[in-house]
């Protein structure tokens, strides 16, 4: 934390520390027997003791509290001499009426300090060793007040009777004006607990929001990773460490903190402070109370004009909020009063650099800048940073700065940026694509990391390549000369050797955790402890002990991992969800979310949690139908603050624009698709991933009205969108869904090469899944060119089989299911009303599955087709029964009838 | 003028004794300073007379024939005569508040205001509450000294104004309160950051009595937008002049502010006041010469004045006179060395003289007496930077700036210290900002295009743009015209450089600069005009050309061969 106090000017004696030199003299009273006056045994002597030194730890302070909590702090503590020792104290401080009153005092004091010479004489009596702890805070007190002006004891004067005066009548005013002329909110900053009046304003505002939550869908763009990474060398590594101690012990909501903080004072806490408020603000994102919090740093501000950090967090604050003119001039603010010196350990201080470290401030801003989506001038200011780190030989910021630009070009999509990385890779020629430039800088700055040793780093830029591996098929980067035989698929092994090895991480951190335990924040989290109603660590025989040893313990061991490794380690498994997805295994897919929604939800932020949960809610969507997908969804809701703001109203509104084109609310499903795409920001190449979403989202609902040539030309926009930026996965999909509007329209031949196509990219990129469907969808074309060519369709169908019924979603196993039927109904060969159970059984189930996911279309295909099998065998009364289903879907798919669904009330 | 001189004159004389008889100084010194600047009729009165007021003319002699601003005639503005008020009957308190007086003449504030702690009426009232006011402003800046911390903690509040605010509240509120008490009254809800209420109170105060020029300088600094100060509903009276011309030059409307003090003039001819205002006003145009010629004058007249000599020592530290500044610093240290301008011009005199740390102590040292100086934070930045030291100088000008956020200068130099450390791209913010703040002046125009123009960005377009509006705001060393034509050239719009060039050229004409601008401008225009086969105008510059020697000679010999057989080709 070097730099960012001055160094201390001194012990200032304060009225606080009068009254715990007045508690000292109490318990050491000079010249007197073992048991002093006062107390009743030596237990209550010894806890006396205990409390002392508990407070002497937090010393150092920036705010102390009055003299109105110190007396509760004592009660808690006094046990049956509490009344005694609050009057002592409180007396003996309005005793204090002249300077020479003082003097007298801490001569007294200077006489319970047993001198040097006095070696053990009597061991009943008591004297305060001057080396140990309370001996040492003594001659501090006395050191501080001897070396104390004149009016430097007229101040302590002044202090002790505002002090004493606070106390005994109620406030008046504070002498701090608010600087926001507000009338109606008077905030008494002098006794403020900063965590309560956060967590006060916290709650109005919730539910103001609550009562003014509008259908007004929030604009959030998600880059978190990220940003742990600017905290990372914004925050030394090891502070950052130790303040991941400290959140550790904070559970996800803030709501838990409410009783526990009174003594959040000293400087250090005061980081710590911030530095959790830090963490909170990226891990709610735009849920974070944003005018509250900004208060108490404007109250920090004044007290504490010289402590540049608050500039960060305001800027933090309004970076979240999406505030684009106060988070810049935050941003520039605190760089330019830190010069990016503060808070990093490991450049020396400030006394030997003479330039500052701004390469940092440049770093933070393209951050900013990529936060806000603006891309092309987030890589301007990158650029400028790495030339600036090359300038400054700033390895470790270099190294950092690259993995930015690398986000950044994965992120984004960017057609052309010929020159960007300018000096930095001037042995790259500018003719490779986007793409090659992505994956030899990638290279590169991994290597870097490693070579540096920032673990952390190492394992982001793991994960990165993962994500890279996982979307892009390998090519030679020469263009001349021989090229070795590379065989155009990705890589899945990559893709796993990387994540595993980003996941390593949490084991290098295991064994650190002792050496970042700080002092302060120790004693914090004692005090703390204390506070709690049962609480007496130090008497093992008073009851409720044991459990306090426990939270104190498990507080330890929580701490072993630094939260921001955990939000690595955790990102790591939604990749690994994400990777699984698309490889085809839903099941692992399911099972990787699952695993980081119940491991990682406390350490990660809540966009990446929404991300999970959206996961798993599409999960339950697919395989067992909507009822039980909102069921699931309304439990997610509950867990994120706000939820226009976050990733679940993106959820929220794909499965019910699913679910009205399976019912046929084709109007539905129109809004809810226009409400998807005004997610996404107008800027080109920013939030790619929605927009494509979207206007493949907006195909499908074209093509379910049937208007298939409009629905074609959105989908043929859409593969030049994605051939442009590389996309090719989600290429793949879209000439998947070509083929599908082919074949919705009866036009088989077209429709086949579409299907080929798309087939040739899963099987480059390993979409297993997709591949399946691919391969069902050439089947139901090959179909629809006769009969004569029912064969190859079931083979094909069979082929795709095992796939489909292993890790296929409800409708794809009904639709194969639907298409097996008729290739043997079509089939001459074999006779349906012989064997009906061949077909019968396959489409029961497609019915079964069709009916969880109320897709009446298809429902009504499968039992009229179940009717006609039925028909030809024979069974009547079965017959009448899919008859009479096939009319209920059909009605239902003509007159949709209003949904009841309070969700929809949504839009 | 609305008002006959006479008038003003019998008005100011009775300001000056109420202002006087409540201890209110500075307003009073001020109304004296008018009153002394009304002109005199040199008939009437004998020469001894008018002393202070000897050629108080001369400038506006030299320079009017130059520079003709027109003041713009306030055409029927009516005057509100204001009724000057009635004293109280003084010999009611007049002993107590006598002797109340004597004690605050003597700084003894504390006393004076227990001498009138049993004394009733409003003028005893105000004169206790002002002086518990001064003392706690006095111990406020003693303890900002003694409480100063390890965080910079300095959170010193005045802590009698809790009770002056009860009392003055009270007497406002059965409508017993004067414009004195309204003063007050504002001065500490202004402290109390109350700033809406302060303003309708002080607005009150200056339209009962508008001679206290104090209430109108706390209404000034409350008006720091233009909309807030046509809220203000003032009435018109000629007070209400010298505030609007002073609020002018702070919302940097100098011209505004130019006018009206222009037509006070016509009133207060040899005001000294006036006369600084404007030589401010003409410094932020960026006149020199005239903002010089005012200052002598000053100095001739009240040669111990340091009142805005920092300013003089600016123009004196830009035309690099070394002996006028290290002369004014003599003078202003002999006079009074503890006044943070005195530091301040002592500072630019080292600075001319390229002693940067001398001077940077001498700004610390001003900034140690008033630490919201914002012109000494802002040349602290500038030594800074010509120390190299660039972390300081960016700490310094950002003080600046949270000082003063339309300090155009601090901004601009946080720009540069940027774009000194390789930083261009960040650097634009703060030009930005500062061409937002002053959108007149070419210097930052031309600083922000080199920002775009530099190796790292290349954003030769935006530089373009930014050239363009420097030359449209009168830049006097003719950089940008040249850049404007060499960039366009560049980016091979050879049309607009050919434009450019020749404007530049006219204007090189105009000025009688040589150079090898010249040259360059010369060899474009003549190889242009041949290949849009203007021969007659290519021969023109070829011909030019030839007076210079160096390649270019040879060079144009040869175009001027080309022309000829081209022109005997088409005929």
């Amino acid at each position: 934390m070097a730099g960012i106090v001055k160094p201390q000017s001194g012990f200032v004696i304060t009225p606080h520390k009068v009254s715990i030199c007045i508690l000292l003299q109490v318990y050491a009273p000079s010249g007197q027997l073992s048991v002093p006056f006062p107390f009743a045994s030596i237990s209550q002597h010894n806890r006396l003791g205990l409390f002392l030194i508990a407070l002497t730890k937090s010393c150092d302070d920036i705010l102390e509290p009055t003299l109105d909590e110190f007396l509760k702090l004592l009660k808690e503590f006094g046990g049956l001499l509490d009344n005694w020792l609050s009057d002592h104290v409180t007396t003996r401080l309005s005793s204090l009426s002249s300077p020479d009153d003082l003097f007298t005092f801490f001569s007294e004091l200077r006489g319970i300090l047993a001198g040097p010479e006095t070696s053990i004489i009597d061991d009943d009596q008591i004297n305060l060793d001057p080396n140990s702890n309370l001996g040492m805070y003594l001659r501090r007190c006395l050191l501080a007040f001897n070396i104390l002006s004149f009016e430097g004891m007229c101040h302590l004067m002044t202090n002790i009777k505002t002090y004493c005066k606070e106390a005994s009548s109620p406030y008046e005013m504070s002498h701090l004006d608010d600087a926001s002329n507000d009338p109606e909110a008077p905030l008494e900053y002098e006794n403020m607990d900063l965590e309560n009046i956060v967590l006060q304003n916290f709650t109005q505002e919730l539910e103001s929001r609550k009562r003014s939550a509008g259908r007004v869908p929030f604009h959030n763009h998600s880059s978190k990773a990220l940003f742990s990474l600017v905290e990372d060398i914004t925050v030394s590594p090891g502070q950052k460490v130790k303040h991941n101690h400290r959140s550790q012990t904070q559970t996800h909501s803030p709501s838990v903190e409410s009783s526990d903080v009174v003594l959040q004072r000293t400087n250090w806490q005061i980081q710590g402070y911030l530095s959790e408020q830090a963490d909170m603000i990226e891990k709610l994102g735009s849920s974070f109370p944003m005018s509250a919090f900004e208060s108490v740093l404007k109250v920090l501000q004044k007290v504490a004009p010289e402590l540049h950090r608050v500039h960060f967090l305001r800027y933090l604050n309004s970076l979240y909020h999406d505030d684009y003119p106060a988070a810049l001039e935050n941003l520039h603010r605190y760089f330019d009063y830190s010069a990016g010196m503060e808070g990093s350990d490991f450049v020396p201080p400030l006394s030997f650099v003479n330039n500052g470290r701004y390469e940092i401030a440049l770093l933070s801003l393209g951050m900013a800048h990529f936060h806000f989506g603006h891309p092309e001038v987030a890589l301007k200011v990158l650029t400028e940073a790495v030339r600036v780190c090359q300038m400054h030989s700033d390895d470790t910021c270099l190294a950092y700065t690259l993995t930015a630009i690398c986000n950044l070009l994965s992120e984004v999509g960017i057609s052309n940026i010929t020159g960007i990385m300018g000096a930095s890779d001037s042995h790259v020629s500018t003719s490779l694509s986007v793409q090659q430039q992505l994956f030899v800088l990638l290279r590169r700055s991994l290597k870097r990391a490693d070579s540096l040793k920032l673990k952390r780093l190492v394992a982001s830029n793991q994960l990165a390549m993962a994500k890279f591996d996982l979307k892009h098929v390998q090519r030679p980067l020469l263009s001349f000369g021989p090229k070795a035989s590379v065989q155009l698929r990705t890589c899945p092994a990559n893709v796993c050797k990387n994540l595993r090895l980003s996941s390593q991480l949490i084991h290098q951190f295991d064994n650190e955790s002792s050496i970042v335990t700080v002092d302060g924040a120790l004693s914090t989290s004692w005090l703390k402890n204390q506070e709690k109603p049962t609480t007496t660590l130090v008497f093992p025989q008073e009851s409720g002990s044991e459990r306090n040893c426990d939270t104190f313990y498990s507080w330890l061991q929580s701490s072993s991992v630094p939260g921001s490794v955990l939000q690595l380690v955790g990102s790591s498994y939604l990749v690994r969800a994400t990777s699984w997805e698309l490889f085809g295994s839903a099941f692992l897919a399911r099972s990787n979310a699952l695993l980081f929604a119940t491991c990682f939800a406390d350490s990660s932020s809540s966009a990446d949690l929404a991300l999970a949960y959206g996961k798993l809610i599409q999960h339950v969507a697919v395989y067992k139908g909507y009822q039980e997908a909102f069921v699931a969804l309304r439990i997610a809701e509950a867990k994120f603050l706000s939820v226009s703001k976050s990733g679940i109203l993106t959820v929220k509104l794909q499965l019910l624009h699913e679910r009205a084109l399976h019912r046929g609310h084709l109007k539905l499903a129109q809004q809810t698709c226009d409400e998807l795409g005004v997610l996404a920001s107008s800027v080109a190449g920013v939030d790619i991933e929605l927009k494509t979403e979207a206007s493949l989202r907006r195909a499908r609902t074209l093509l379910a009205a049937n208007q298939f040539s409009q629905a074609a030309s959105v989908a043929h926009s859409l593969f030049c969108k994605c051939y442009k930026f590389n996309m090719h996965v989600e290429n793949a999909t879209v000439l998947l869904f070509l083929a599908e509007i082919h074949k919705r329209s009866g036009n088989g031949v077209l429709g086949i090469p579409y299907a080929l196509a798309s087939l040739s990219f899963c099987e480059s990129f390993n979409l297993d899944l997709l591949r399946a469907a691919a391969t069902l969808t050439l089947a139901e074309l090959w179909l629809l060119l006769g009969p004569r060519h029912a064969k190859r369709a079931l083979n094909l169908i069979h082929s795709a089989f095992p796939i489909i019924l292993g890790q296929g979603g409800l409708e794809l196993q009904s639709r194969a299911h639907i298409a097996e039927a008729k290739c043997y109904l079509s089939d001459s060969s074999i006779s349906v009303s012989e064997d009906p159970d061949i077909v019968l059984d396959s489409l029961r189930q497609a019915c079964e599955g069709l009916e969880a996911l109320e897709y009446h279309e298809m429902a009504a295909e499968a039992y009229y087709l179940m009717a006609i099998v039925l028909d030809k065998s024979g069974q009547m009364e079965q017959r009448e029964k899919a008859a009479a289903c096939f009319k209920q879907h059909i009605t239902a798919l003509k007159n949709p009838i209003k949904p009841k669904d309070p969700l929809v009330n949504l839009l | 003028m609305g008002v006959s001189k006479e008038t003003c004159r019998n008005e100011l004389r009775t300001a000056i004794r109420h202002l006087t008889d409540r201890c209110l100084f500075a307003a009073s010194k001020w109304a004296a300073e008018q009153l002394v600047g009304i002109e005199q009729d040199p008939a009437k009165y004998p020469p001894s007379h008018t002393r202070l007021q000897r050629d108080c003319s001369s400038i506006r002699r030299r320079f009017r024939s130059t520079d003709e601003i027109t003041a713009t005639p306030v055409a029927g503005t009516s005057y509100v005569s204001t009724p000057v008020p009635e004293e109280e009957s003084e010999d009611v308190d007049s002993d107590f508040y006598l002797l109340a007086k004597m004690y605050f003449n003597c700084r003894e504030y504390r006393r004076a205001a227990h001498v009138l702690s049993d004394q009733t009426g409003m003028k005893a009232l105000f004169l206790r509450c002002y002086a518990l006011y001064l003392a706690g402003e006095k111990r406020k800046e003693e303890e900002t000294i003694e409480l100063e911390g390890p965080l910079g903690k300095s959170d010193a509040v005045n802590s009698e104004l809790v009770s002056i605010e009860r009392d003055l509240a009270a007497v406002r509120k059965n409508g017993s309160i004067d414009p004195f008490g309204l003063y007050l009254y504002g001065l500490v809800l202004k402290a109390k950051g109350n700033e809406n209420l302060a303003r309708t109170v002080l607005v009150e105060s200056v339209n009962t009595y508008p001679w206290n020029w104090s209430a109108w300088l706390e209404l000034q600094s409350l008006c720091t937008t233009i909309d807030t100060l046509n809220s203000l509903k003032l009435n018109n009276h000629w007070m209400k002049d010298f505030f609007l011309a002073c609020t002018y030059h702070e919302l940097r409307m100098h011209n505004e502010s130019l006018a009206k003090y222009d037509y006070l003039q016509a009133t207060f001819g040899c005001s000294n006041y006036i006369k600084a205002q404007i030589a401010k006003a003409q410094y932020s145009l960026r006149e020199f010469e005239l903002v010089e010629a005012i200052f002598e004058e000053l100095l001739r007249i009240d040669p111990y004045r340091i009142d805005d000599m920092d300013m003089y020592s600016n123009v004196l530290y830009a035309k690099e006179c070394f002996s006028g500044l290290s002369y004014l610093a003599h003078q202003v240290f002999m006079t009074d060395k503890y006044r943070p301008e005195s530091c301040c011009i002592i500072g630019n005199y080292y600075s001319l003289k390229g002693l940067h740390e001398k001077s940077v102590m001498y700004f610390r040292r001003a900034l140690k007496l008033d630490k919201k100086y914002l012109s000494a934070w802002t040349l602290m930045g500038h030594e800074y930077v010509e120390m190299k030291n660039t972390p300081a100088a960016v700490d310094a000008y950002r003080r600046a700036v949270d000082i003063n956020p339309c300090d155009y200068r601090a901004w601009y130099g946080l720009g540069q210290a940027y774009e000194m450390m390789g930083m261009p791209y960040y650097a634009l913010h703060y030009f930005k900002k500062s061409v937002f703040l002053q959108p007149g002046d070419s210097r930052l125009w031309i600083a922000m295009a080199h920002c775009y123009e530099t190796d790292q960005l290349r954003m030769l377009e935006e530089a373009i743009k930014c050239y363009r509006r420097a030359a449209n705001c009168n830049d006097r060393e003719a950089i940008a015209l040249h850049k404007l034509a060499k960039l366009h050239s560049e980016l091979g719009q050879s049309q607009e450089a050919a434009f450019y060039y020749k404007k530049d050229l006219e204007r090189m004409e105009d000025e009688e600069r040589e150079g090898p601008n010249m040259v360059e401008a010369l060899m474009f225009l003549a190889k242009y005009c041949r290949a849009q086969k203007r021969f007659e105008e290519a021969e023109v510059y070829c011909t030019r050309l030839l007076d210079y020697n160096g390649p270019e000679k040879e060079t144009a010999k040869s175009l001027l061969q080309d022309i000829k057989l081209a022109q005997s080709g088409f005929p």
